[in-house]
């Protein structure tokens, strides 16, 4: 009977080589990144007021991206996960086609949408409102590449609270809106924080789409292939890398500011 | 229950078709990933500029059929194609750039001891039909046009792409040729940031989905796009090398190799150089092909492809090796 243990064993070995392989691989770029180019970076947060502007303009429309994506994604999540209705299993599937079209097709596809010839464009830009070239094509561009990512968490994250919870709730006479916000919404939370963090964090590494819509102004990633392309690695790393740094502050602040995680993880 | 499982298993995932089957059909699966990975002998890597994209990829099909080779192509802009022998220590066979002045400013002589001047371009302002004023626009009309307010006209960067700073010295040609003054800066005010692209092929699309007008561009890229465009005069076009005198009266900065740093572009009429880099993976495979490419038969296909090949290339060697 030693055979099904060793092969535990190995398995377990196998496993943890296999794991600690990924960590690596997924680590070791951005180790290298940021010890390539996080000194120069952090000092060039002083000197260029270029880079200063593009990564507050990052951060700026990733934000309002998120924002819009919470909005719109958390009641069609919850749709999605809690409703029975016709065509639901066409609306869940399109809202992952954006992960599957290459990101300078996005562009286009939002440039024919919101373009001044469109219907929509050419409306907004009566009122004054310019998508392309400016801050809202940005913030259009992160909102259609990193809101499936949200919605599909924050399905998940609905899906996860046990729906007899709200029948009591119901059952005790609250309305619809009341439970949601009461029971759902609450039991939620959590999974829902964790999908603005990933949407966010989509959004902030964004480059395909936005190049066609919005050259300038230039958000950190265009800021980092401009600097690559017209200057070389040497300026073009402590940008990225400094982008990195920024960015897991609010990721590492938002998972470990979520209220409930002790009372999760215990 | 340990004999029944594997079983259960293989009646589960085999079926009818056999034990071995699925695995063997799992495994060629893989294979498209698998060959491009493991190391080629008959591969001709080609970098290139975004304009020298279509008629750079007949000509390697071409050869390619001919000589059972299999291709790899990069497109990008002219210095980023650059970079990424600088910078990326990525080398390919064949490098092909708008500007020859790159091959000096940037290749020569680390990477690039001779080069080849192997086609001309001239610089157009293109549409489509759908563009304000369309059936207006002429060589005589063209600059009220692009001045009208509401008109679009895109760009390209003139730090990232030859095409960008060439827009900047058409400009100002077109300033002293239609005696202008100011003609250049009116010009630059009509094409604010938000109307710059990377390059010049990254313009054509956004012209077709309307959001431009015009764009500035090259005759090469608006013929093989299907695009109407604007023949401007030899004096601003920077087609005609007999003109190269005059087009050096001008010139443009762009960044240099940092932020601070500054690359003066004088006018020259546009050539375009490609070369075998010192450190090609497949030389000899890569000089063939630029014989053949330089030859009446890769000429032809050049020209088949729209791009204005030379028929005498002109081979430019670095200094340092003469």
């Amino acid at each position: 009977m030693t055979g099904p243990r060793a092969g535990h064993r190995a398995a377990s070995v196998v496993a943890a080589l296999a794991g600690s392989l990924l960590l690596l691989f997924l680590f070791a770029p951005l180790a290298g990144l940021i010890a390539a180019g996080g000194a120069a970076g952090a000092a060039k947060l002083g000197s260029d007021s270029e880079l200063r502007s593009a990564l507050l303009l990052t951060a700026l429309t990733a934000t309002s991206a998120t924002l819009l994506g919470v909005v719109g994604g958390t009641p069609v999540a919850y749709l999605l996960e809690r409703r029975r209705f016709r065509g639901r299993a066409l609306i869940a599937a399109s809202i992952d086609l954006p992960l599957l079209v290459p990101h300078p097709v996005a562009g286009i596809a939002l440039l024919l949408v919101l373009g001044r010839q469109s219907a929509v464009g050419g409306a907004l830009l009566a009122i004054g409102l310019r998508i392309v070239g400016s801050p809202l094509g940005i913030i259009a561009a992160m909102l259609f590449v990193a809101a499936p990512l949200f919605v599909s968490a924050a399905r998940e994250a609905f899906g996860r609270v046990d729906p007899r919870y709200e029948s009591v709730a119901r059952t005790l006479g609250d309305p619809p809106w009341r439970v949601f916000r009461r029971v759902t919404l609450p039991l939620a939370r959590r999974g829902l924080v964790a999908a603005g963090v990933v949407m966010w964090a989509r959004a902030v590494s964004e480059f395909g789409a936005i190049v066609i819509l919005a050259y300038n102004p230039k958000v950190a990633s265009v800021l980092s292939y401009d600097r690559f392309t017209s200057f070389g690695l040497a300026e073009a790393l402590p940008v990225a890398a400094i982008l990195v740094l920024l960015a897991l502050v609010p990721l590492v602040a938002l998972r470990a500011l979520r209220p409930d995680r002790a009372a999760a993880e215990s | 229950m340990t004999a029944d499982t594997p079983t259960v298993a293989r009646s589960l995932t085999c079926g009818h078709i056999g034990p071995m089957r699925p695995r063997a059909l799992t495994a060629l699966l893989w294979l498209p990933i698998a060959m491009p990975i493991a190391a080629q002998e008959n591969v001709l890597i080609a970098f290139n500029a975004g304009s020298l994209a279509r008629p750079l990829r007949a000509a390697l099909d071409s050869f390619a059929a001919r000589e059972k080779v299999t291709i790899q192509q990069e497109n990008a802009g002219s210095l980023e194609t650059a970079r990424k022998l600088t910078d990326l220590g990525r080398v390919p066979d064949v490098i092909g750039l708008a500007d020859h002045e790159v091959f000096e400013q940037l290749l020569m002589p680390r990477y690039v001891s001779e080069y080849y001047e192997f086609a001309r371009n001239r610089m157009v302002l293109a549409y489509t039909p759908k563009s304000e004023f369309a059936s207006e626009i002429t060589g005589a009309t063209w600059i009220d046009i692009l001045l009208r307010t509401g008109v679009e006209t895109g760009r390209a960067d003139p730090a990232l792409d030859p095409n960008g700073y060439r827009t900047l010295l058409v400009w100002q040609l077109a300033e002293t040729f239609y005696q202008r003054p100011g003609l250049a800066r009116r010009l630059l005010e009509a094409t604010p940031p938000r109307n710059v692209r990377p390059n010049e092929a990254a313009l054509v699309g956004v012209l077709q989905a309307g959001e431009f007008d015009y764009i500035w561009s090259y005759e090469s890229i608006a013929q093989a796009a299907g695009l109407q465009y604007v023949h401007l005069p030899p004096e601003v076009d920077l087609g005609d090398p007999a003109m190269a005198a005059r087009y050096a009266a001008v010139s443009v900065r762009v960044p240099g190799n940092t932020p601070k740093d500054t690359i003066t572009f004088r006018g020259a009429p546009i050539l375009y150089g490609v070369a075998v880099p010192d450190a090609a993976p497949h030389k000899a495979l890569a000089r063939r092909f630029l014989d053949w490419l330089l030859s009446a038969d890769g000429v032809r296909v050049l020209r088949g492809a729209k791009l204005d090949a030379l028929d005498h290339a002109l081979l430019v060697r670095s200094p340092s090796t003469e």
